[in-house]
């Protein structure tokens, strides 16, 4: 299997390298056909990739021990989802799963829009290839995945404990292929920089990739809070981590850009911007790659000892270098053909939203890199907490909130005061009497101003659908639940994303509730106590133990009731896994119960079955969750090809100076 | 007002725009410079702070190395654990009272930010283990 592996690998290096010279020199010399060759050459590197994984899973599924990959993260007594999962549980699985993911995304794209865009696609493909050629020279001679075993060894080590979970099995290659994704839009910039058509052109190419780009991120990123909630077991979802920041830096970039995407499309301004926006994605997404898999960070010595680092940090420069260089050489062709005339206009609010967007990634990538750059400059590396986040983002966001619920309320160009007093009175008035009340009943500001915030954003959402809807009553005649469905498919870009603001708004309650309102205790108990928080008792029933096919698992049974009525019977888990007998894994106990989740985690025990608990209720956190599952239905809703019948435009909002001036699409 | 001149939309855009763009900048910075304050930790070899020595008294630090194999003693449970930490040539002893992670065990690799106490005894305020995102802890271990 491991030659076949190999060999399959190189051949496919071998095809990516033949492929860049096709692609160039079919466009360079007009020979359409040796650039659909070169197209060619992508799909058959992507099959090639394909194959490759599938070799391995094959290893990973029979239980191949003699391959290294394989033996080191897998064992016979793993239930085969496990099996699976440790396909990508190391280096070379996450780089190969990544170079896949690219190359499917990039052969669909191209392949469907080589009539469309002929002059970009064989350079768009070119630049997909050479990324591609980078990742499989790491597979083929640094990180492979198909190095084999001196001694072939009876049982397999087995799968870090952390990663046996169900959201283990799709958070990380829901993460690893956003940033994959990356690839395709910024293949298509590097093809519009490099052939200098700066039009329209690929903006119509770059629209739905970069959302595609946005929407697998941002599902990857909500899974993995998910994840650290259910598993990890310190009662909470995000922790400012170096981990969790370098998955989030490219979702700042692509938010921003699929905001300024429409100024420019409208305005014609902002151009070197999105195309920085765009660069700069891919540029973070490679670092969210390589620092994810490197250890970079987290253990700031240990750089040197990896060996994939150098490498990666040679790309990594390479790419910026050259995206740099184009933007420079290009810069004459992007001169913005108009500009804001009012601070309430649309163009205005979208320039704010990614200045934030771009400021609050500043910021994170600051304090990500802070202790590399202390250690460089100072000789000492400084680290910041998760305060350091807290105090600067978190203003940040709250006007990126805030603005959320005034800036669809902006027309382009220029808003009537009395309009804008008209659309938003209702919204500030309910979040007003909103805040006044949160500050009566809580006395915390911060966070009577967040759901201020979040409401206003939440009643923009409403108004603007309302005018869509009466709009359409008035002219089509349709019912309400037939004209929300009319609008959300006539003009899926703009009535989706406002189904996307409305789940950020209720994400943004759930982290205020939780974050400000959070209770917690750490008790010793005996079995029969019982313990009260936040209105709640929880009984402590004492221990149970189980032995599993690959674990056995210790429980702390728990009764949650309140007032007097039983909620929940829980147990609180610790699993003690075979070869990881020292890291007994946590498995939490929660339950909701109305707004509240009352989270309860084994910490340790005795032999006479005392346990020491820690407890927290967290307020709304189920928000978090609804605000997800609603935010992925809104991509999933702008994502949706619209019909192809020109959108009527719908009451477009509080305007003033007429349909004059936009360009006629 | 439609048909202002591009000249005259450029210099709105440089005035207003720039202006507006610095306020911003300012703050950012202003907001980073602030939190820089209340949350930064020197981050230190076992080693660094064996030689700096009483200097550290009150100062906090972060700082990573491995569990001296053995050195673990856990007390009733809920109560403080004491272990040794080593980078290889110094060792110094910790105390921490507080959720032990799921990875603790001797020869984990601990990140710890606390400060020194008078006594030579670090204590613990955190403690992490190495990252649970790098899962490639069988890699490079010979034994």
């Amino acid at each position: 299997m491991a030659q076949i592996g190999q060999g399959i690998l190189t051949l496919a290096l071998a095809m990516a390298i033949l492929g860049i010279g096709l692609s160039i020199v079919g466009e360079r010399r007009r020979i359409p056909e040796l650039a659909n060759s070169g197209l060619r050459a992508l799909i058959g590197v992507t099959v090639l990739l394909i194959l490759a994984a599938a070799v391995l899973m094959l290893s990973f599924v029979n239980h191949d021990f003699s391959l290294a990959y394989v033996s080191g993260r897998s064992s016979t007594d793993m239930p085969l989802q496990y099996v699976i999962t440790a396909f990508y549980g190391g280096q070379a699985g996450s780089l190969l799963l990544w170079s896949m993911v690219a190359g499917i995304l990039a052969s669909i794209a191209f392949y469907r829009n080589r009539a469309r865009f002929p002059r970009l696609v064989p350079y768009a493909t070119a630049t997909t290839l050479a990324v591609l050629s980078f990742l499989i020279f790491m597979l083929v001679v640094v990180a492979t995945p198909f190095a084999v075993n001196h001694i072939t060894p009876a049982e397999g080590r087995g799968l870090n404990p952390l990663l046996r979970d169900p959201g283990m099995m799709i958070h990380p290659p829901m993460l690893l292929s956003g940033f994959a994704s990356f690839t395709v839009p910024f293949s298509i910039v590097v093809a519009a920089l490099i052939t200098g058509r700066m039009g329209s052109e690929w903006l119509k190419f770059i629209r739905n990739w970069a959302l595609i780009s946005w929407g697998i991120l941002s599902a990857g990123i909500f899974l993995g809070g998910w994840w650290a909630y259910h598993v990890l077991g310190w009662g909470g979802y995000w922790a400012w981590d170096p981990v969790e920041n370098v998955s989030v830096l490219p979702w700042f970039t692509v938010t921003a850009f699929i905001h300024s995407i429409i100024v420019q499309e409208r305005r014609g301004m902002l151009r070197v911007w999105n195309v920085g926006l765009i660069l700069a994605s891919f540029v973070l997404s490679i670092m969210g790659t390589f620092i994810v898999r490197s250890g970079l960070i987290s253990s700031v010595h240990a750089f040197a000892l990896s060996d994939i680092g150098p490498y990666f940090l040679g790309f990594f420069v390479t790419t910026m270098v050259i995206s740099i260089g184009l933007i420079i050489y290009r810069l004459p062709l992007m001169r913005a053909t108009g500009g804001v005339e009012s601070a309430a206009s649309r163009e205005a609010g979208f320039l704010l939203n990614n200045l934030l967007f771009v400021a609050i990634a500043f910021a994170t990538l600051w304090g990500t890199l802070y202790p590399l750059v202390t250690e460089a400059v100072r000789g000492t590396a400084i680290t910041v907490g998760i305060p350091f986040y807290n105090q600067v983002n978190g203003p940040m966001l709250l006007a990126l909130l805030f603005l959320m619920g005034i800036g669809p309320l902006f027309a382009w160009r220029t808003t009537a005061r009395d309009a804008l007093i008209r659309a938003t009175g209702i919204p500030l008035g309910v979040s007003i009497i909103a805040i006044v009340v949160i500050l009566f009943l809580f006395g915390q500001p911060m966070a009577a101003l967040g759901i201020g915030a979040a409401i206003f954003a939440a009643g923009a959402v409403v108004v603007e659908y309302y005018r869509g809807v009466r709009l359409r009553q008035k002219n089509a005649g349709d019912s309400v639940p037939v004209a929300i469905f009319r609008l959300a498919r006539r003009d899926p870009r703009r009535y989706g994303g406002y189904i996307v603001h409305l789940g950020v708004a209720l994400i943004a309650v759930g982290i205020i509730g939780s974050w400000f309102f959070q209770s917690e205790r750490q008790v010793i108990v005996a079995p029969g106590e019982t313990v009260d928080l936040a209105g709640y008792s929880i009984t402590y029933d004492g221990l149970s133990t189980k032995q599993n096919a690959d674990n056995s698992e210790v429980t702390a049974n728990v009764t949650i009731s309140e007032d007097g009525n039983e909620e929940a019977r829980l147990g609180a888990k610790r699993f003690f896994y075979r070869g990881f007998e020292d890291q007994p894994t946590t498995r939490v106990a929660v339950t909701t119960v109305g707004f509240d989740d009352v989270y309860v985690m084994l910490l340790e025990w005795t032999d006479d079955q005392r346990a020491n608990l820690r407890i927290f209720v967290n307020p709304l956190v189920t928000w978090i969750w609804a605000g997800g599952a609603l935010y992925l239905f809104g991509m999933i809703v702008l994502a949706w090809p619209a019909p192809a019948v020109q959108p009527v435009r719908a009451a477009a909002p509080a305007k003033q100076g007429g349909m004059l001036g936009e360009p006629a699409s | 007002m439609l048909d202002q001149s591009p000249a005259k939309q450029r210099v709105w855009l440089n005035r207003k725009l720039l202006f507006a763009g610095v306020i911003l900048a300012v703050a950012v910075g202003f907001l980073i410079y602030n939190a820089m304050d209340g949350s930064a930790a020197f981050y230190m070899t076992v080693s660094e702070i064996e030689s700096e020595g009483t200097n550290l008294h009150g100062q906090k630090v972060r700082v990573g190395g491995d569990v001296v194999d053995g050195s673990i003693v856990r007390g009733d449970i809920g109560e403080e654990i004491r272990f040794d930490v080593t980078d290889g040539t110094s060792e110094i002893s910790m105390v921490y009272d507080g959720d032990v992670p799921d990875i603790f065990a001797d020869h984990a690799e601990v990140i710890a930010t606390g400060t020194m106490g008078p006594d030579g005894v670090f204590v613990a305020e955190e403690l992490l283990t190495k990252c649970p995102s790098r899962f490639e802890s069988d890699e490079g271990v010979s034994d």
